[in-house]
């Protein structure tokens, strides 16, 4: 196969975002996720601090409108900015890896699509957002679920089927089972299967 | 009875709240709860079979004042005249984007002001406003927005002073006529008014209302748009007009087809022939001129929002049949104290405030009936009503993004290309120039006809 593309979705604190980075670094592809952001900050002239708020945001229902197409909400334009980019990369024939961004129904009809869904016991999250962002328990749970929830809202506004079926994924895969270096080693060879057939 | 009008309250309320939360397809809203009111309401509470017949309106196509009109008549149920004007009007505009035309209308424009920046301004904004007369805000604003986005690129100033400007233009321009805005053609159809008798009415307030609205931008934003000092302009960079045209004998044809449209509305009062027929017959030469083209431009015709047209009515001639805009009419009758200045204030301003928020389309479509009970009950002429509730519905539309769909479009268009318009920067600006212009409509409606 000579493009591949490897679309990461997560649960916050999953180690999803890792997992990704580390499966560019050994695949030698492009990575984008904060990338994106950049992108777009250059694009439309707001800070990248700006559009990291409305980064895989759901909008508002009750202060946008959607007319033929087009909607005022800042998010939505946002969210068909990085649709595009990641779309217009596809097409060009890059190969690459991209965090979320709902891309593994974007790209669905991309036959290099390999889309990947990481998730986490609820413990194992809790533990790492507790390291990572020095939260206590109850914080980091909280945490948690507030990401998640957004995350669902901006998937599902976007996309028909829902955040975390596993009828979007080739692979759903439990990352607290193997811990994350070993999840890596699985899904490489999973993916390094699918390159080769 | 009384369980009819609860359904009807309850159906209504509900579509309302579907549109406002945007998720499910507007058309299927109104359609869905359209069924509802004809099976439940009309069905289940009333049993009465006239009813349907009366809300389906389908023996208007048989009649021949539906076509040719004579004397003015009003209509009920579904506005088959509003659907028939709006869908052939939409086909006839497909076929003048796919010429080229507006794109080339824009740029004639810029280089004819020598593409100066304040010049390219105060000219958009009197373009807007003039098409939006005769052709929907929403085509207006998609080509101008463009356009001016890609000037802007070209000379380097920030185009979202020019946008925000233009969106105004185009939802007041709306108000002149009775083809600019939906609410107008519902108003129109409905009551048995004229283009002319728009024109002559809402047309001459849309006028001194422009004349104050470019004086107002420009104060506003001069300083945002003003030329760099020593600066000059390579018009030669610029994309030529012509280079806008796609096929010059498709260009001339939709040309001629739009001045057509123009004649005809304008004179329909003297030729009887009715917007429905005007719509039809738009349409037909559009796609008879167009050969094998023809099925495309049909594809491109937005169906949903003549679907979306057709479930509101019947869902609004649920509450007309059901007595509750009546009910309406005298809750405003009542608090005005049969006092038509206070009448008058209310319906300007509470179709201003609903519009900035809700869609104008269904707010306009409840209110007909509302203004026809209020005539007889109060005594007020039913025109100044009719000319109240089209300058507020349209007008309110302007003051925040999501008030009328040529808002939506022009800051999406902007946003698409990188420049973000928030609530905040739009409401700044554009807030205050809607109350400044409907502060100047109350004066002109209290001087003119009370």
């Amino acid at each position: 196969m000579s493009q591949i593309i490897i679309s990461v979705g997560r649960e916050f604190g999953s180690g999803g975002r890792v997992i990704a980075e580390e499966l560019a670094k050994r695949f030698e592809l492009p990575i984008y996720d904060r990338h994106l952001i950049t992108e777009i900050a250059n694009k439309t002239g707001m800070t990248a601090s700006e559009i990291e708020k409305l980064d895989e945001a759901p909008k508002s229902r009750l202060t946008s409108r959607r007319v033929r197409g087009f909607s005022n909400s800042i998010e939505d334009n946002i969210a068909e900015m990085q649709f595009n980019f990641i779309r217009k990369k596809a097409e060009s024939g890059e190969s690459f890896v991209v965090v979320g961004r709902c891309s593994e129904s974007k790209l669905r009809d991309f036959d290099c699509l390999c889309s990947l869904f990481i998730i986490g016991d609820m413990e194992s999250k809790i533990k790492r957002i507790m390291k990572l962002y020095e939260m206590n328990e109850r914080d980091a749970e909280n945490f948690i679920e507030q990401k998640d929830k957004k995350r669902k809202r901006y998937h599902n506004y976007h996309v028909k089927l829902h955040w975390g079926d596993s009828r979007l994924y080739d692979l759903t895969v439990n990352s607290s089972r193997l811990g994350i270096e070993k999840t890596i080693d699985y899904l490489e060879d999973y993916i390094k299967a699918r390159m080769a057939g | 009875m009384l369980s009819a009008q609860i359904f009807a309250v309850i159906i209504f309320v509900a579509m309302f709240l579907m549109i406002v939360l945007d998720k499910i397809e507007r058309h299927i809203v109104t359609l869905g709860c359209g069924l509802l009111t004809l099976i439940v309401v009309f069905g289940i509470c009333m049993r009465n079979g006239k009813a349907v017949w009366d809300t389906l309106a389908l023996g208007n196509f048989i009649k021949s004042d539906f076509w040719y009109q004579v004397t003015e008549s009003e209509s009920k149920g579904i506005n088959w005249a509003t659907i028939i004007f709006i869908a052939g009007m939409m086909v006839m505009v497909e076929g003048m984007a796919k010429a080229g035309f507006f794109r080339w209308l824009c740029m004639k424009i810029a280089f004819l002001v020598k593409c100066r920046t304040i010049p390219i301004f105060i000219t958009f904004m009197l373009m807007s406003a003039i098409l939006s007369m005769f052709i929907d805000s929403i085509t207006v604003i998609l080509f101008l927005a463009a356009v001016t986005i890609e000037l802007a690129q070209l000379l380097k100033f920030n185009p979202v002073p020019m946008i925000l400007s233009e969106i105004f233009c185009a939802n007041l321009g709306g108000s002149a006529t009775m083809c600019g805005d939906p609410p107008n053609i519902i108003v129109g159809t409905s009551l048995g008014f004229s283009f002319f008798d728009f024109l002559s009415n809402t047309g001459v307030c849309a006028g001194i209302c422009l004349i104050f609205t470019i004086i107002f931008f420009y104060l506003v934003f001069k300083k945002e748009l003003a030329p760099k000092e020593n600066e000059t302009i390579d018009m030669s960079k610029l994309p030529s007009p012509s280079s806008a045209i796609t096929n010059k004998k498709d260009f001339i044809i939709s040309s001629v087809i739009f001045g057509l449209a123009v004649i005809l509305l304008v004179t329909h009062s003297m030729t009887h022939l009715t917007v429905a027929t005007i719509g039809l017959f738009i349409a037909v030469i559009t796609l008879v001129t167009a050969g094998k083209n023809a099925l495309e431009l049909i594809k491109k015709v937005d169906y949903k929002t003549v679907l979306f047209f057709i479930g509101l009515f019947v869902v609004v001639g649920g509450l007309e049949e059901t007595g509750i805009l009546e009910y309406i009419a005298d809750f405003i009758g009542d608090i005005s104290g049969g006092n038509a200045h206070v009448m008058i204030a209310i319906i300007l301003w509470v179709s201003a405030v609903a519009s900035a928020f809700v869609d104008n389309i269904p707010f306009a479509a409840t209110m007909v009936p509302v203004i026809q009970s209020l005539a007889v009950s109060t005594g007020v002429p039913i025109d100044t009503l009719a000319w109240t509730l089209s300058i507020g519905t349209d007008i309110g539309g302007s003051a925040t993004p999501i008030g009328a769909s040529a808002n939506v479009v022009g800051t999406s268009v902007a946003a698409k290309n990188g420049y973000p318009v928030s609530w905040g920067k739009y409401c700044a600006k554009l807030a205050p120039a809607t109350v400044i212009v409907l502060a100047i409509s109350t004066a002109y409606i209290f001087m003119r006809y009370l």
